[in-house]
């Protein structure tokens, strides 16, 4: 298993396959950088020569992948809440932010579901009220 | 889709006006305004707007990091009161 990049080590599959499973690259991305690199996107990662694999962690070295990639991504959410404005907003409740119903679905952002039904009996009621 | 780069932001003529007399005369009381659809420009920084709600105006102090959005964004329009509390309306229907 080659190790691009540090800790990624892409399997025995493809290499414009394997490239995927670095943070941050998709596979347009990896198909533009096994093409940059001028390798064969059919060769398994394991075949890639030392040669082929310093080519590509060059390539790579420009890019900002994963964990500066993930905290960019944090940041530009924090800044979103801490401006207190509407997507912002969406984020802190872990609601769709992209204006997405929430009627329905929406399940990705809100968990699994958890029923909050109405409170049954008098008794009942008034004890939610009196909390 | 996007709005095309070349047009520039948008923020509205009158809305634009009222902030440049603003800055021109250093007043610090907030500018009530309803164009929610305008953009922040950084001009605004450090300004007090006011935005309207549809109900109420919503007061905002522009920072540095609101540049690019829009006064919209900043003045929610929807309350959410919780589920699954029995209020007296639903009460009084059963």
């Amino acid at each position: 298993m080659p190790r691009v990049m540090g800790v990624d080590i892409p399997g025995k599959k493809r290499v414009e396959y394997s490239l995927r499973y670095i943070y941050g690259v998709g596979p347009s991305r990896a198909r533009d950088l096994v093409a940059k690199a001028r390798i064969d996107p059919a060769k398994k990662a394991d075949d890639l020569t030392d040669e082929e694999v310093t080519r590509l962690a060059s390539l790579l070295q420009e890019l900002v992948l994963e964990g500066d990639l993930r905290r960019e991504v944090q940041g530009n959410i924090r800044r979103l809440i801490s401006i207190g404005c509407y997507r912002g907003s969406r984020h802190r409740k872990g609601l769709p932010v992209r204006g997405q119903r929430t009627s329905t679905n929406a399940r990705t952002r809100k968990g699994p579901r958890k029923t909050v039904g109405a409170v049954r009996g008098k008794e009942a009621r008034s004890a939610v009220k009196t909390e | 889709m996007a709005r095309s780069i070349k047009k520039g932001p948008y923020v509205e003529e009158k809305l634009l006006q009222r902030i440049g007399v603003i800055i021109r005369s250093g007043d610090k009381r907030p500018l009530k305004t309803w164009s929610r659809r305008s953009m922040v420009l950084p001009e605004f920084i450090g300004l007090n707007i006011a935005v309207h709600n549809g109900k109420t105006f919503i007061n905002l102090y522009i920072t540095e990091n609101m540049v690019g959005h829009r006064l919209g964004e900043f003045s929610p329009t929807r309350t959410f009161r919780k589920h699954g509390v029995a209020t007296d309306k639903v009460v009084a229907l059963k």
